[in-house]
């Protein structure tokens, strides 16, 4: 990805003579020394570790009676130990790829251990009461070790509890779980930073928002969403004027608060397209989208990918629903079809014209 | 401190921890296994009736339904998440059946349990058909391949559960048996 797009432009940049080539080769290996560059091997031991991981949860589902339970229990138990006892002396080895494998099969291992164990004593039920002492175990260990794999391990694992409420407890919003999610949320975001495994921090991010959106759909809807939508209208701007306090902050984050907050101001005002769906209401929101996706892209758009595809989609997508909805119950499906090409149109001239000025922008600055 | 048994620490802690929950989790289930109150309990068709998944059996009994005449004390005014304690004794035929249930704490006295259920999500009011409820013994675990028989057993009601209770009100199999032969027993570990 980033890699392959430097090696392009490095090129290019020496062809045009703007670099010298070993300026460029210089680049780019400073790149690969970097500890968190992609390796195709250590990528590869990580995959070998979650297969491994993936057997030891198979052949506890099995119930495979040629091993005894207790056997079966002790050796879980025994495998818990080697391999957080691996993971030390390689990390005290440096290999650090190796050491991660092997905290995720100890952490791994010890999900399985407890569904053994309820296998053993049938126990049924309380599927998110596993998830969270799993969680617990894991958060513990990646703050023991620092390790960002396990902090990987924990985001997928706050996931895991979030469903396991929907097989518990049908979603249903209780003063407990509630609290437990963003809990999680949280947690992740914390071991992220504390280990340094800022690649990993997305699942923690979409829980927040699936937390949010559950909360919608569980509660009063209309303030919830108006909440959503300016909830994450104050998020983003903050994140993303220069003149906010936090914004020295979120851009060192990346791409990601910015994002994320916008993503939450136009959920909220998806939803609010559900709740208003008559003429006034429906203009009034509608207006609002647009506003809100053309601000997106002036304020986040030329440094923001992700924020600038989002506010596009966002702005034409509400063309084309405002289009189909008010415009076309007056005039008629036949009409529908011109009046959406025209607004299409429309569309691009406006986006052609936005994407100009922030070229233009940019020669400025660079004047 | 040097970084190694800085690290070795962090090792024996996440291993120390993990097995401590490990082993308090068969420590709380055994002992209830070791000095719980027995109780046999007739088991009731599954609707689904094929639901066997893959490696367990769908266990329902009749004391599953608690009937609305059987709740007594006061009921949560608005929709939340609940307990019910459920009395439960002795019938004739050797099968324990729901005597009184509450949404507050019962006791049990001479000759009756009482079993706590699953947290579930409660509408009030109650009706008089009663509320479906769970006990956290609503699973058998058999070997891959041997669920079909005891599914089949469970349909025709010719399978019952001896379980023992905990005084907290926690239930654990300890038994199945097909036609009052048990089938698995249950070792303590």
């Amino acid at each position: 990805m980033y890699r392959g797009r430097l090696e392009r432009d490095l090129g290019l940049w020496v062809e045009k003579g703007l670099i010298a080539r070993p300026v460029a080769d210089g680049l780019l290996k400073e790149l690969d020394s970097r500890e968190s560059s992609f390796s195709v091997g250590q990528f590869l031991v990580i995959l070998a570790a979650v297969l491994i991981s993936a057997a030891i949860l198979m052949l506890v589902a099995s119930n495979w009676e040629a091993i005894p339970r207790l056997v079966r229990v002790g050796t879980l138990v025994g495998l818990i130990w080697v391999f957080h006892g691996a993971a030390a002396l390689l990390l005290a080895r440096g290999r650090n790829g190796l050491a991660a494998a092997s905290l995720i099969m100890g952490t791994m291992t010890f999900g399985g251990a407890m569904s053994l164990i309820g296998q053993m004593y049938h126990l049924s039920g309380d599927a998110s009461d596993m998830m969270m002492a799993w969680f617990a175990a894991a958060a513990f260990s990646a703050a023991a070790f620092r390790s960002g794999a396990l902090a990987a391990i924990t985001g997928f694992l706050a996931w895991g509890y979030f469903i396991s409420l929907g097989s518990d407890f049908d979603f249903d919003w209780n003063l407990l779980p509630a609290l437990v999610v963003p809990a999680m949320a949280l947690g992740v975001m914390g071991l992220v930073y504390y280990t340094k495994a800022g690649k990993v921090r997305h699942p923690a991010y979409l829980l927040m928002l699936a937390w949010l959106v559950w909360y919608y759909v569980s509660h009063d809807s209309v303030p919830t969403a108006i909440l959503l939508a300016i909830v994450g209208a104050v998020g983003f701007l903050l994140s993303g004027l220069p003149q906010s306090p936090l914004y020295p902050a979120a851009k060192r984050a990346g791409a990601a608060p910015a994002f994320y907050t916008c993503l939450l101001c136009m959920i909220g005002l998806g939803l609010l397209h559900i709740e208003y769906d008559e003429s006034m209401g429906r203009l009034v929101v509608g207006v609002l989208t647009m506003i809100a996706a053309v601000t997106s892209i002036a304020v986040c758009g030329r440094d923001n990918g992700v924020v600038r595809y989002l506010g596009y989609i966002a702005f034409a997508g509400e063309i084309l629903y405002l289009s189909s909805m008010t415009v076309g119950s007056i005039i008629g499906t036949s009409g529908l079809f011109l009046v959406s090409g025209l607004v299409v149109g429309f569309t691009a001239w406006a986006v052609i014209q936005l994407e100009k000025r922030l070229a233009g922008r940019a020669a400025e600055v660079k004047a | 401190m040097t970084r190694f048994s800085r690290i070795l620490l962090a090792a024996l802690a996440v291993c120390v921890l993990q097995t401590g929950i490990l082993g308090y989790i068969i420590g709380s289930r055994a002992a209830i296994l070791r000095s719980g109150t027995e109780i046999l309990l007739k088991t009731a068709p599954v609707d689904p009736r094929d639901l066997l998944r893959g490696d367990y059996v769908v266990l329902n009994y009749e004391a599953s339904i608690v009937p609305g005449s059987a709740i007594v004390g006061p009921q949560p005014k608005e929709a939340e998440k609940a307990v019910l304690w459920v009395r439960l004794a002795k019938g004739a035929d050797e099968f324990w059946t729901v005597r009184e249930a509450s949404f507050e704490r019962l006791e049990p006295t001479d000759g009756n349990v009482v079993l706590k259920t699953l947290p579930f999500q409660f509408y009030p009011p109650y009706s008089d058909s009663g509320l479906q409820v769970q006990y956290g013994i609503e699973r058998f675990y058999v070997p891959e391949g041997e669920g079909k028989a005891l599914e089949q057993a469970r349909n025709e009601q010719a399978l019952t559960i001896a379980a023992r209770v905990s005084s907290g009100g926690k239930a654990q199999i300890r038994s199945l048996l097909m036609d009052g032969k048990p089938v698995y027993d249950e070792p303590l570990y």
